[in-house]
């Protein structure tokens, strides 16, 4: 899972480091973003930073070594690649990438020769280093990190009080999970009450998570045609959608990072509908080092962000209630933390400065602590704390080696996803049975989802107990090899938690699919005679371009980009005979 | 709540819960894969179609009925039942209504209220206690590494009454294992099931019958039946109670002790070393509370029937819905002479084998039954050992007459038993014993003959219907069909039955047959925990795809269907993967077995790569040979045999195994030669492993069969290991039909082959290994194909050539071989 985790922060960085030099500096000016992207470096660039924070000049590239005790090569052939050079390559690299460093040419006058020559040396971004000693500080504007409502709301006690009643972590927590899972239950195709927002579900086909029918078959005619994504379809359209290899990828990742994928293509988007990265970019990092549980007013929010405000509602990122209009005041008070009430006291002014709530899902965007592993564990936790055995570690799927599966889980969302590939059989209230057949593999693999997929997820979620006897075999077979001093390859020697049959199988239905190939080309039929036929049909062969032929039916079938060589020589051939036809007709 | 009486069940008759379960259990029987019968079945389809459209006409109208006439059909979901967003996927299987008890992870099982699905975890700790009693009263259906599963059906309940559960033990201990609580639906058709079976019991003592039963209410029924009643006989010599039915204590096992069992030391104990794993102690174990404070349960009613109307009585029962149970008081019998047999004192029975005897003896008399060991984990033991505990005269019954030498052999070789009280019954010999008790080993075929019989056989024959047996058992019990078993069952009159066999599982649905001609089952040992505990060997199973060669399967898709199977049993690439096979196992110092259920294949391939075989007309001499080589000649390590090597042959040096044809998807063969190398002798050596090989070719029917027939053995929690390419195929020297000369040569001589020779071998004589020559006019017809000049004349690669000489030959004396050929050249 860190892999993971690591995998989609650097991508998250990527977008970063593709950024001009004036959108950094624009960025540069927010603390909170400037912790953000501090949190997000490695720790050897953070050392960098932190070292050149509070130092004014620039420094020599010679010193930086000096900061680092470098353990002694064993190698002295490259003493010059080692894995600490690269590390350490790798992190000024990143460095420079962002803009975070910048190189400033000295000329420096020798105090004895008196000659003078250029040296590269280099410093922190100014207006990295200025917001970021803010955000260390704490210096600088208050509201830099979001103004905390209570801050404002310390003159209002009556509504300081409702908001501790109503909005608890508790709350949000269990709020932005149900946001986040319906997206994940539409998305395995699970049947739903209410399907996600034309904005989530938009997101998701231009993420390529997810696609329609008509996206399949545009993309197996043309793959250079991009203009059609950007058509537009109505949420009815976008209900049909099916999920694809991606989506599928997409599902087996950690919460975090399943966030961090749809943001960024969020970002992609934004861009294209003319909003300001700059802008887009601080709130989401803003987010993260906002505090949960805490209200924060939408006053200091620009416009554009505003707009974004309401679009991070669907994802769960953001819990906001919804405005009263000032005429339908009604006096249930007691009707729960669905908004409604919230703000029956608040006069027209508050209407425009609503308070907004970053949910866990968003204040956790930057840190690295896994407050949720993945949904469904978080579920669990959530609601079996009885159930304490198997709802901490993360595998709970039994595969058999009759193919049979058996899940504990009370997750209607891995249900869900489950379905996808495996035929499900009965339900029980911790535990769903199952079988793995050939159809629902297929069905699987059609949609998408590839063997690999599959077999990863059921090994990441596989029983302590499949573990546990996998070990065993496994040290008894090195005893015995170890025994008997045979020789093993290191192949068979990798822990093999799940059945290995069970695991060959699903290739081999992945491969029996594999087995038709397709050829764009042209058939040739209706011939004349024999000859003619013959006369194609072997040039074809010869030339190498004929990929099929049947003698009885006279039928070929030839390449695409062979057949306008084979007309060539078809005329040719013709005229040839034609010629030949007239002057054996004509007498002499 | 097990004791309703006479007019309760007439109500639950009403009810509808068997019917349900019934055909919810047969539909997942009828994985019927012989397609020939399926062939004929659909012919008769469309007949019986018409004839239901009238049959359903005539009886029912189709009458409109007003909303409230309608009856809802209760789901056995709570009104309050909410379902969430994933539930539809699983339809009336959604059982998230079953809350779970607080100590869920403490019980190791879950119960499915529609269709009495049980689903183990073998993890907990629980779970062996939990394995035994379930094995009792369910059908296993899978027993893999960790989740078994079990189905409780009409006849397991059958069985689970008989070796005298109670209705309420078995709902109280479900209750106690089970995760959720336990559905009415279950209960209501465990109490369904439970009411009428196996509360009646015919009884022998003292050479009278008693009609016997716990229940004073049932025999008070039965009397007032006009057909029974009538039968009743009063005698003098018994006291009767004011309801006129004998009252005496129950039985209990009591000081019988199997032999066997005893202690290390020797001495007779009480009864409690035998009795530790007794299915009663495990539930008193479970349930906590050790004796039954029922004092009803300690007396049993009995009224007495004569010796004629035994058969009548039984009949009556049956109709009525309560089969009788028959258990043979083999202590109290005085009538039928003892048998001097006890176990040799080196003799030890393994702890599996002990507990399906105890399920046999559990109340000191001796219960009728099938109990399933799997093949090589010692069923002969198993007989023998309960030959030892009734000590009467017993007869024993099997497939052929190398499994009646080998019966024979077991026998003096465990117990003390004097030769000359062994006798022998097949159409060599036809001795009898003498003495007034004694042992007869024979086969089905002998006995159930109805044609004529010489004069020796016809007076061995009346010698076994005169007299009463004790014990028989029928060994193999799975393969003989239910009609010879009939009459088998009805000549030879044997108080108790014993049936063997280690693959309960047919094609064709004659396995319920079974329970009402020998008994319910009484016990069925898991395989996988047997092999971890050495008891057999560890079994590595494959599935060798084998491509068709393009040529092959050109003509396979051009071909009907009987030639089809030819085409894809001597699929070149086939016969390549099996020459490599072998080539690999015999330079491990492997010894194997090639099976073939077609004889023209089991020829090609054996004469081709120099093999012996064996099929149905080899003859006796010839087998015996064979197979003593292979047992103890180092120098033949591989046999070829036909179907007739299926069953009952001991052959402990085989450690590896290829099948390259077998008989469409029949799970009872797959598993029956899979037996064949279960028993090896290697099988303690450490990391020791045989070795299973199917052979199919791609993309055939084969295929389809395949997977069909791995379904017992998967079910069991063996894994089949898919092997697409086998390395280093291509580098083997000499091997066959490398070039695509050869190849073609070898698909024109399949093309000229009679359609007779992609059959399977026919006739009695293709169950057993030795039964002597077969009717030699059989073998000689005509085959007459068509061919052109060129062809016959030479021109398509046809061509008389001798490729290979019959290996079998060679494995004569030198000196008998002269002979031989001597003899014949005249």
């Amino acid at each position: 899972m860190a892999g993971q985790a690591h995998l989609f922060k650097s991508t998250v960085n990527e977008y970063l480091e593709s950024l001009s030099e004036t959108v950094h500096s624009k960025l540069y000016k927010s603390p909170a973003t400037c912790l953000a992207i501090f949190r997000l470096l490695p720790s050897l660039s953070k050392f960098y930073v932190m070292t050149l924070l509070f130092n004014e000049d620039s420094t020599s590239y010679a010193n930086l070594n000096r900061w680092l005790k470098v353990p002694p090569t064993s190698s002295k052939a490259h003493p010059h690649i080692t894995p600490t050079k690269l590390y350490q390559n790798e992190c000024l690299k990143r460095l420079k990438a962002l803009n975070l460093i910048k190189d400033v040419r000295k000329t420096v006058t020798h105090p004895t020769t008196g000659k003078s020559t250029t040296v590269v040396l280099f410093q922190l971004n100014p207006i990295f280093r200025a917001s970021f000693r803010d955000a260390v500080t704490g210096g600088g504007s208050a509201s830099a990190f979001g103004d905390a409502s209570d801050r404002v709301e310390s003159k209002r006690d009556d509504l300081q009080t409702m908001f501790s009643d109503n909005v608890t972590i508790d709350y949000l927590d269990s709020y932005s999970l149900m946001k986040w899972e319906n997206i994940l239950h539409f998305m395995v195709g699970t049947e739903l009450l209410s399907s996600p927002s034309v904005g989530v579900l938009s997101l998701l086909r231009h993420s390529g998570l997810m696609e329609l029918e008509a996206d399949r078959e545009a993309k197996t005619e043309a793959k250079t045609e991009s203009s059609s994504t950007m058509t537009q379809y109505s949420l009815n359209t976008l209900k049909n959608m099916k999920i694809t290899n991606e989506g599928f990828q997409f599902l087996l990742q950690d919460i975090n990072s399943q966030i961090w994928t749809l943001l960024l293509e969020y970002l992609k988007m934004s861009e294209k509908l003319m909003m300001d990265p700059v802008e887009v970019l601080n709130f989401i990092f803003m987010l993260g080092s906002l505090e949960l549980g805490k209200g924060y007013p939408t006053a200091m929010l620009s416009d554009t962000q505003i707009i974004m405000l309401e679009d991070l509602v669907d994802y769960g990122l953001i819990y906001y209630p919804k405005p009263v209009e000032p005429e339908s005041v009604s006096m249930d008070v007691d009707e729960g933390p669905e908004g409604e009430t919230l703000e029956q006291n608040e006069r027209d002014d508050v209407v425009a400065n609503r308070l907004f709530y970053p949910t866990r899902l968003a204040t956790t965007l930057t840190s690295d602590s896994m407050t949720f592993k993945s949904a469904s564990t978080a579920m669990t936790q959530a609601t079996a704390e009885a159930d304490s055995g198997s709802g901490k570690d993360m595998g709970n799927v039994i595969l058999e080696t009759n193919f049979k599966l058996y899940c504990y889980t009370t997750s209607p969302l891995q249900v869900a996803i489950l379905n996808l590939f495996v035929h499900l059989k009965s339900r029980f209230s911790n535990m769903v049975t199952g079988a793995i057949t050939r159809e629902s593999i297929r069905k699987a693999l059609t949609n998408g989802i590839t063997a690999e997929q599959i077999i990863k997820y059921l090994e990441s979620h596989a029983h302590s107990q499949m573990k546990k006897l996998a070990e065993e075999r496994l040290v008894k077979k090195l005893d015995f090899e170890n025994s008997t001093n045979s020789a093993s390859d290191a192949a068979d020697t990798v822990l093999e938690v799940l059945p290995p049959t069970v695991v060959d199988q699903i290739k081999l239905w992945q491969l029996e699919l594999d087995r038709i190939q397709t050829f764009q080309g042209y058939l040739f039929k209706d011939f004349v005679n024999d000859q003619e036929f013959e006369l194609l049909s072997t040039y074809g062969e010869e030339v190498g371009i004929l990929l099929w032929k049947d003698v009885q039916s006279r039928r070929f079938f030839v390449t695409q980009e062979g057949n306008k060589q084979l007309i060539d020589y078809a005329a040719r051939a013709l005229r040839r005979q034609k010629q030949n036809g007239e002057r054996a007709a004509t007498p002499l | 709540m097990s004791r309703r009486q006479g007019p309760n069940y007439a109500e639950l008759e009403a009810g509808n819960y068997e019917d349900e379960f019934v055909s919810s259990g047969d539909s997942s029987v009828t994985d019927y894969s012989d397609y020939e019968a399926e062939k004929k079945k659909s012919r008769a389809k469309g007949k019986k179609a018409k004839q239901a459209v009238r049959k359903i006409k005539k009886q029912k109208d189709d009458k409109e009925f007003s909303e409230d006439e309608l009856i809802t059909i209760n789901l056995d979901r709570p009104p309050d039942f909410v379902p969430d967003t994933v539930s539809n996927l699983f339809g009336r299987a959604d059982f998230t209504y079953l809350k779970l008890k607080p100590d869920h992870a403490s019980r190791p099982i879950w119960i499915s209220p529609t269709d009495g699905k049980i689903i183990l975890e073998s993890f907990s700790p629980l779970s062996e206690q939990a394995q035994d009693f379930l094995v009792t009263i369910a059908e296993p259906i899978s027993r893999p590494s960790f989740i078994h599963e079990y189905r409780i059906t009409t006849h397991s309940l059958y069985a689970a009454v008989s070796v005298g559960l109670e209705t309420d033990d078995i709902i109280s201990v479900l209750n106690r294992l089970s995760k959720v609580p336990v559905a009415p639906s279950v209960v209501n058709f465990i109490k369904s099931a439970t009411l009428s079976y196996g509360k009646v019991k015919l009884v022998l003592k003292h050479n009278r019958y008693f009609v016997e039963s716990s229940q004073a209410e049932i025999l008070q029924m039965l009397l007032k039946d006009e057909v029974i009643g009538a039968l009743r006989i009063q005698s003098e010599t018994t006291t009767t109670t004011s309801d006129g039915l004998v009252q005496t204590k129950a039985p209990s096992q009591g000081d019988l002790v199997i032999p066997g069992t005893k202690k290390p030391d020797g001495t007779y104990v009480n009864a409690e070393p035998a009795k530790t794993d007794d299915v009663e102690d495990i539930f008193a174990n479970v349930i906590g509370e050790g004796d039954d404070d029922d004092d009803d349960l300690d007396t049993v009613h009995s009224f007495e029937i004569s010796a004629g109307s035994v058969e009548t009585v039984k009949k009556r029962c049956q109709e009525i819905d309560y089969p009788m149970l028959e258990e043979y008081d083999f202590r109290n019998d005085t009538r039928n002479p003892n048998l001097d047999i006890d176990l040799k004192p080196s003799t030890q029975i393994r702890p599996y084998q002990e507990k399906s005897l105890s399920k046999m003896f559990g109340n000191g008399r001796a219960r009728s039954g099938i109990i399933v060991l799997p093949c090589g984990a010692g069923k002969t033991l198993v007989g023998i050992t309960a030959a030892c505990t009734i000590r009467k005269s017993v007869i024993v019954l099997c497939t052929s007459s190398v499994s009646v030498m080998q019966w024979r052999q077991q026998f003096l070789q465990w117990c003390t038993i004097q030769p000359e009280n062994v006798a022998v019954f097949t159409s060599e010999s036809k001795e009898m014993f003498s003495g007034d008790a004694g042992l007869v080993v024979s086969t089905y075929s002998m006995v159930a003959n109805t044609r004529n019989r010489s004069h020796d056989a016809q007076k061995v024959m009346d010698f076994l219907t005169s007299r009463e047996w004790g014990f028989i058992i029928l060994d193999e019990v799975h393969v003989v069909p239910a009609a010879m078993f009939r009459r088998v069952v009805t000549t030879i009159a044997a108080h108790a039955k014993l049936g063997l066999t280690a693959t309960l599982v047919r094609e064709d649905e004659k396995i319920s047959d079974l329970n009402f001609l020998i008994g319910p089952k009484l016990y069925e040992a898991n395989w996988m925990e047997l092999a971890q505990k050495g008891h057999i060997a560890n079994v590595q199973c494959a599935e060798v795809w084998c491509p068709m060669t393009s040529e092959f399967y050109q003509e396979y898709l051009r071909e009907k269907s009987r030639k089809r199977m030819l085409l894809y049993i001597m699929n070149p690439t086939k016969f390549q993967a099996c020459q490599f096979l072998i080539h690999y196992h015999e330079n491990r110092g492997d010894k194997i077995i090639v099976f073939s259920d077609n004889v023209y294949a089991l020829q090609e391939y054996a004469l081709k790569l120099g093999k012996p075989f064996i099929y149905g007309s080899t003859p006796q001499q010839e087998r015996m040979n064979i197979l003593q080589n292979f047992q103890y000649n180092d120098q033949v390590n591989t046999i070829f045999l036909s179907k007739v090597g299926d069953t009952s042959i001991d052959l402990p040096e085989a450690t590896c195994l290829i099948q390259i044809s077998s008989h469409y998807g029949s799970r009872r063969q797959e598993a029956q030669r899979l037996g064949r190398i279960l028993r090896a002798k290697r099988r303690n050596d450490e990391g020791f492993n045989a070795f299973f090989y199917s052979l199919v070719s791609k993309d055939t029917q084969e295929m389809y069969y395949s997977t069909k027939r791995q379904a017992f053995l998967v079910d069991q929690g063996y894994a089949f290991k898919v092997i697409t390419h086998l390395h280093g195929m291509e580098n083997l020297p000499n091997l066959a039909y490398s070039t695509s000369k050869e190849r073609r040569e070898l698909l024109q001589e399949i093309l000229l082959k009679n359609e007779d020779a992609a059959g399977i071998e026919y006739g009695e004589d293709s169950e057993n290994l030795v039964g002597g020559g077969v009717d030699k006019r059989a073998r000689f017809n005509a085959s007459r194909t068509v061919g052109s000049l060129a062809s016959l004349a030479g021109g398509e690669d046809m061509a008389y050539v001798e490729h290979s000489k019959n290996r079998n030959k060679e494995l004569h004396h030198p000196f008998f071989q002269k002979t031989l050929y001597n003899k014949k050249k005249k």
